[in-house]
């Protein structure tokens, strides 16, 4: 009997020691020692830190960045004592790496490339992965960008529970509404009118002709990375609902409110007829054969394939439009007039960006949060480093005209030494240089965008997300299940498996979420 | 001798058995072999236990596991009552029973035939060619079988038409890729399984068979009455290993073929696949802990019930 308790005993010893260090391994956070004011008011920077910042973008194998980052560092080394290095989440399986590499706690991270409108900015947040920021550590470790945001009063936009989570690209010019891309030489050809398509409905006559005359040419090559993507734009240019940012279920934007009734959530998914248009449409097109019959386990680049003459289509926003495949296109496949529709062209329905499209938090775990506020800071306000991130090495990588533009060195193509450093959650207006190479008419685009788009109002509206956290996954789920078979027409019936999917949505709880939501909207009203 | 007298002189000291150190001492070589298996299982096995909290929580990174809010058994709620769990836990088990059953199947009479083979030359070139499908990794597999099975492009569609055929459009058809998937399965891994019976019918011995040869045995009667017998054994063994890992799917395959093609969810979603997609696409840690939770004890409680039954049946065989 004694040796029985002996083991027992030695067992749980071994079980206690064992599950004490468990435990301990996940709560133990460092806390960093460095960049601490001094006494005169200066910071401490005798050590030497390394600051590692995600973007999201495809890493550049060309060696450019390398180089880039070799002479940026020199800089940064003498002026912060730090250098920088980049890790990368590639555009082609972001939706998968990024929110991953959040969770995983990675404590190697300092800076974090975010958004709230598409890279999961608020859902992050309130899980903890940012470091909120205090006013007291902006304005000693990030002085420019505090005072510049703080003028233009967008700390609030960042707020959560009063708490700054990222600071906001709030001072850079751009749309990014998204927008069918499409050639307007076959566009004409197909009997558009002035070759330009000003409803969703002419972009069927469009790719019904590129499909009847083009053989070699799939009218929109998407795959598996644009699941159910058409639904929504859709029912954007068909109605005048908007969809309410910081709330998708899953990967997918679900609630609206809408023009009319600017302060009433709800879902067009569950509570409005256009989706059974939508999706009709979408098995017609399916039938077309505007994508592959195989598009949910294909993995391709409608970019790259347009760009070779492959495919007739590309689906993504303005900015995206005019610099880069308008003047892309008019060097590869001269003559191909590429134009854009916008969703929501036909009935104004688009919003203003918001400034938080692009945003950059401190990462929760990282070590030395205050030097990455420095480093940012730089990166951010610094014309030589703002240079070399943004453009790279001048003479190499980018000139300046004489009459203050960038410009490419002789031979340089943008195939093969892109700098790609991808740094867009920090650009800014006072020191981005007028591009030569951009297409011409981005002015009048930007100033039509700016006479018609309504003004995003929401900014600053947080959901509580705890609160809907099973239902939103629940919800969620069904979504990953029937929107990307309706938006690549894959049903049968589609009015039918809309209906199944209602059902399904009502069980994993779509009211509880809604009047959750419109909860959080009505205080939000309140509050204004 | 040494032993013995220390036996009995403890017995007249005592009266008791030896104590706990001493049998540690006495077998400390044996126990040191171990080691290593013990810390390994230890280590990645029962430290991560204490994490299943997480699958009861809604989880969010500032609290961590233990400070997140507690919200019972919500997480499972969902899973039952949309019938999802019921639909993972049918697929999980079938695919797992036709790949122990076909594949043990399959492995034995591919090891038979090729005992049967007495070109040596051919009998060493079949062996090879059977076990290359082993060494490739599933993610080519998938990119293969999409190669093959696509319905603009693909292999066999391209086939069909030149020949006057209607195309197929297996990616939409959820009911042929049970079968699909099985082939794949079988054809990367028959090779190598029919290996272990290969060896177990060469350690059979060859006095049997000789004595079955001069008594006038045909070659299918020493199969049936002396190589099949003698595999029993080790197909047992096999069998019963399987079994504790019933409730676990081969994610890389069922991922590299089906991907987030959600037309084929019906008939090809497993556990694993579901968990990682909630996990990567939803941002979701909670949902699929519970999954994977689920998923751990409803193998733990086969395990013991099919141990059960064994040992029932025949209790030599039971594996505990």
């Amino acid at each position: 009997m004694r040796k029985n308790t002996t083991v027992k005993r030695t067992l749980a010893l071994t079980m206690a020691v064992l599950m004490g260090a468990s435990l301990a391994g996940c709560g133990s956070k460092s806390e960093g020692a460095s960049s601490k004011v001094k006494e005169d008011g200066t910071i401490d920077t005798s050590s030497h830190e390394v600051i590692n910042m995600l973007v999201l973008g495809n890493k550049p194998s060309n060696g450019r960045c390398e180089e880039m980052l070799k002479e940026l560092n020199k800089v940064l080394t003498d002026k912060v004592n730090a250098e920088l290095e980049l890790t990368y989440v590639e555009w082609a399986d972001w939706q998968t790496q990024y929110n991953t590499q959040l969770l995983s706690g990675d404590a190697s991270l300092d800076i974090i490339t975010t958004a709230t409108d598409w890279l999961y900015g608020w859902e992050n947040a309130q899980k903890g992965a940012f470091l909120p920021l205090t006013d007291d550590m902006l304005k000693t470790y990030a002085p420019k960008t505090y005072e510049q945001v703080e003028a233009d009063g967008d700390w609030d936009i960042c707020k959560l529970d009063g708490e700054i989570m990222f600071i906001p690209e709030d001072n850079y010019t751009q749309y990014t509404n998204h927008g069918m891309m499409y050639r307007g030489d076959w566009a004409k050809e197909a009997g558009i009118p002035d070759g330009t398509i000003t409803k969703f409905d002419e972009m069927t006559t469009y790719f019904k002709w590129v499909k009847e005359n083009k053989p070699d040419v799939v009218p929109w090559d998407a795959g598996k990375n644009n699941l159910g993507s058409l639904l929504e734009p859709y029912i954007l240019s068909n109605t005048n609902y908007r969809q309410l940012v910081g709330c998708n279920a899953g990967n997918y934007e679900f609630w609206f409110t809408s023009k009319e009734d600017p302060y009433t959530v709800s879902s067009p998914y569950m509570e409005d007829d256009t989706i059974y248009e939508a999706a009709e449409l979408m098995k017609e097109w399916n039938e077309i054969g505007v994508w592959r019959e195989d598009a949910l386990n294909y993995d391709g680049d409608t970019r790259v394939e347009m760009y070779a003459g492959t495919c007739a289509a590309d689906q993504h926003h303005s900015q995206t439009y005019y610099t880069q495949v308008k003047p892309n296109m008019d060097v590869k496949q001269p003559g191909s007039d590429v134009k854009m529709y916008y969703w929501g062209q036909e009935n104004n329905n688009v919003a203003k960006p918001i400034k938080t499209h692009g945003a950059a938090a401190i990462s929760a775990n990282s070590k030395h949060p205050e030097r990455a506020l420095m480093v940012y800071d730089l990166l951010r306000n610094d014309e030589e480093c703002y240079r070399y991130i943004n453009y790279g090495v001048e003479g190499t990588d980018y000139i300046v005209t004489d009459d203050g533009k960038l410009s490419y060195p002789e031979g340089w193509d943008e195939a093969t030494d892109k700098l790609d450093a991808n740094f867009w959650c920090g650009r800014n207006d006072d020191l981005e240089l007028p591009n030569e190479s951009w297409w011409d008419g981005t002015q009048d685009m930007i100033a039509n965008y700016d006479k018609i788009a309504y003004d995003y109002e929401f900014e600053n509206l947080i959901i509580d997300k705890n609160a809907i956290e099973t239902q939103q996954a629940a919800i969620a789920n069904v979504l990953s299940e029937y929107l990307p078979q309706l938006g690549y027409g894959k049903y049968e019936d589609p009015a039918k498996a809309i209906d199944e999917m209602r059902e399904k949505l009502k069980a994993a709880g779509y009211d509880e979420v809604k009047a959750s939501i419109q909860k959080n909207i009505d205080d939000f009203k309140a509050e204004k | 001798m040494k032993a013995t007298k220390n036996k009995t002189g403890t017995a007249v000291m005592a009266g008791r058995k030896k104590p706990f150190w001493k049998k540690v001492k006495d077998n400390r070589t044996l126990l040191l072999m171990c080691l290593p298996a013990v810390v390994f299982f230890i280590v990645f096995n029962y430290c991560p236990l204490p994490g299943v909290y997480i699958a009861f929580t809604n989880y969010n990174f500032r609290d961590g596991i233990f400070g997140s809010p507690f919200v019972g058994l919500k997480n499972f709620e969902f899973l039952i009552q949309s019938g999802e769990l019921w639909k993972l836990t049918r697929n999980t088990l079938l695919y797992n029973v036709v790949f122990i059953v076909l594949g043990n199947v399959v492995q034995i009479t591919l090891a038979v035939m090729l005992n049967e083979v007495r070109n040596k030359y051919f009998k060493k070139v079949s062996q090879t060619i059977m076990f290359l499908p082993y060494f490739i990794s599933v993610v080519l597999i998938g990119a293969i079988a999409f190669n093959i099975l696509n319905y603009d492009t693909g292999a066999l569609n391209t086939l069909l038409r030149e020949t006057g055929g209607d195309p197929v459009k297996i990616y939409s058809m959820a009911g042929i890729w049970p079968f699909i998937i099985i082939f794949c399965q079988m054809w990367q891994q028959t090779g190598y399984g029919s290996v272990v019976y290969f060896a177990a019918i060469c350690g059979i011995d060859s006095g049997m068979m000789e004595a079955a040869e001069v008594d006038g045995a045909t070659s299918w009667q020493r199969i049936r009455y002396i190589i099949l017998p003698s595999l029993k054994p080790t197909f047992i063994i096999l069998l019963l290993f399987a079994l504790g890992g019933i409730m676990k799917g081969n994610f890389g395959l069922f991922w590299n073929l089906v991907g987030n093609n959600s037309q084929l969810f019906q008939s090809t979603d497993i556990i694993e696949t579901f968990v990682y997609r909630t996990m990567t696409t939803q941002n979701n840690f909670s949902t699929s802990s519970a999954v994977g939770l689920y998923q751990s004890i409803f193998g733990f409680a086969l395990v013991m019930f099919s141990n059960w039954l064994v040992k029932r049946i025949d209790p030599d065989y039971a594996l505990f």
